[in-house]
């Protein structure tokens, strides 16, 4: 069975001319890592709302199509249950925090479960285990540095055991360094967990090494979807070749550098040595 | 702005371990009420006096002096002015009313100090909660405190925008101001607008609502502290209602005035 699955969904904001998604088709099993890109407005943040039921029901609008996520129906679930079942994550981590402590902030999505007092404290510890964060689990939120703010966002979400994360940019903010860390622990939790992970990045340099799946939107519509060596090529036109893709091209036509598109620096340089070797 | 800024800093929640930072909420407050009633019941330099040094002393229980002392500073210019407009203003006793308005003023502004300087906002909102206050309600309470530094934030990045564009927001006419600081709001309260929107998706996403009625994480517990400070506030109080009630306070002042006639 799929974790994710949208039937030819159609969504028009209410007051909106146009529609923010035309027909989008999306299947997803546990274990993948799917990469969302596209330009400015395309879709992709709405996308994401979909699988939480953001749209429609906290943004009201014209919804057709069929949407279930984690075998619920988000036409008729409500988006404290599916946050049960998908972990949001947005770009800017300080609308998303809003208490004193690292801890409290994440007792806070499980008292809003209403969970008795000692499964939330044995899920506090749990997360916070996992995420490193013991050592600040006291400090408050705000005196943090950007990327140990959106781990505890992630946390937040984590606390609930969601079988899908959805994260909106969730690097927009950080530094290169502190994207990378972050879009790993993501990477980790979808090894280890099995989990569904679907990443809206502009990023690529950074999040293509993760991805399982890339998915490329354009006007509401799913424009590419695939294996991202393989649609990379495809829609070059809208968002672009990363520096490693770039570098490996102007290599390969002098006959540098070995076939095929390398997502990060070790992958050219594999490429290269390849044809050195060869050569020798 | 600065000096605003270090006046806010006087309710500002700063975490150390002390005496008054671990009691509970709700025993805080109590000692709040009756120091503010305390403040506004007395009426005369050395009664007052008596009180800012139990504050004081508090103060420096709470290892909160500095912050106290950098705030008043802060404050010089208001408490200047309440002593200036009393002292042009009264008819009779001036110099003693006076000193006793800015002596109220400073008490009554030491007793929230404590409370807010030892208290976080979810500590606050967690006591409301326990009460039986909606968490609806206690957790706007808490969001509108943290919200303050993020609205001072986008305030400055909007008068930071409009000035690289060459609008000057101070000097000029009053109809020119008026017309400059509309320039300011509408772009402000857009931000805000969105601000809120994010924010509470954030809040869905976390499952907020899911459940009426939640176990908070922290547990508010009354220890012996507690009820040693809930009795000692009480015992305060009564003694203070009992010593006005009984006219003891009314000779008391008069005793005083007749003292010191050049007041």
């Amino acid at each position: 069975m799929y974790l994710v699955d949208l039937r030819d969904i159609y969504f028009k904001y209410l007051g909106d001319e146009d529609y923010a998604l035309k027909g989008v088709t999306l299947t997803a099993r546990p274990g993948e890592f799917i990469l969302l890109a596209g330009p400015s407005g395309c879709g992709k943040s709405t996308l994401l709302r979909v699988l939480n039921g953001l749209v429609p029901h906290f943004y009201e609008g014209e919804f057709k199509g069929e949407a279930y996520v984690a075998g619920l129906d988000v036409r008729s679930t409500p988006t404290y249950a599916l946050a049960k079942h998908v972990g949001m994550v947005f770009q800017d981590p300080e609308n998303q925090l809003f208490l004193s402590s690292v801890e409290r902030e994440i007792a806070f999505s499980l008292e809003n479960l209403g969970l008795s007092r000692n499964e939330i404290k044995k899920r506090v510890n749990e997360v916070l285990e996992i995420f490193g964060l013991e050592h600040i689990r006291h400090r408050a939120p705000y005196e943090l540095s950007g990327g140990q703010q959106q781990k505890v966002a992630l946390a937040t979400v984590m606390a609930l055991e969601p079988q899908i994360l959805a994260l909106d940019e969730p690097t927009a903010n950080l530094d290169p360094l502190s994207a990378l860390e972050v879009l790993t622990l993501v990477h980790g939790l979808v090894k280890k967990k099995g989990i569904l992970a679907i990443v809206v990045e502009h990023r690529l340099e950074i999040a293509l090494r993760f991805a399982t799946r890339m998915l490329v939107m354009n006007k509401g519509h799913i424009v590419a979807d695939g294996k991202p060596e393989a649609i990379l090529p495809q829609v070059r036109h809208l968002i672009g070749y990363p520096p490693v893709v770039i570098a490996h091209l102007l290599l390969s036509r002098k006959g540098l550098a070995g076939d095929g598109i390398p997502l990060t620096p070790e992958d050219l340089a594999a490429k290269i040595i390849e044809v050195v070797k060869w050569r020798r | 702005m600065t000096a605003l800024g270090s006046v806010l800093d006087i309710f500002k929640y700063r975490r150390k371990e002390t005496f008054l930072h671990s009691l509970d909420p709700r025993s805080k407050f109590l000692l709040l009420v009756v120091l503010s009633v305390a403040s506004l019941a007395l009426n005369d330099v050395f009664s007052l006096l008596l009180l800012l040094t139990i504050e004081i002393v508090l103060l420096a229980i709470s290892k909160s002096l500095n912050e106290w002392i950098r705030s008043l500073r802060g404050l010089a210019m208001l408490l200047l002015m309440i002593f200036i407009l009393n002292f042009l203003t009264l008819p009779s006793g001036r110099l003693f009313t006076s000193i006793t308005m800015v002596l109220r003023f400073v008490c009554l502004t030491s007793a929230f100090s404590i409370f807010f300087l030892t208290t976080t906002a979810d500590e606050l909102a967690n006591a409301l909660e326990v009460s039986g206050v909606p968490r609806e309600y206690s957790m706007m309470f808490t969001m509108s405190l943290r919200f303050v530094p993020s609205l001072a934030k986008d305030l400055q990045t909007v008068i930071d925008a409009l000035r690289s564009r060459g609008l000057e927001l101070e000097g000029g006419r009053i109809k020119e101001r008026i017309k400059n600081y509309t320039h300011l709001l509408v772009p402000l309260i857009v931000y805000e607008l969105r601000r809120s929107l994010m924010v509470a998706e954030a809040l869905e996403a976390r499952g907020f609502g899911a459940v009426k009625k939640v176990k908070p994480y922290v547990e508010l517990r009354l220890r012996r502290r507690d009820y040693s400070i809930i009795f000692i506030s009480l015992a305060g109080l009564f003694m203070l209602l009992w010593f006005i009630l009984s006219g003891r306070y009314a000779m008391f002042t008069s005793a005083v005035r007749y003292l010191f006639p050049e007041f």
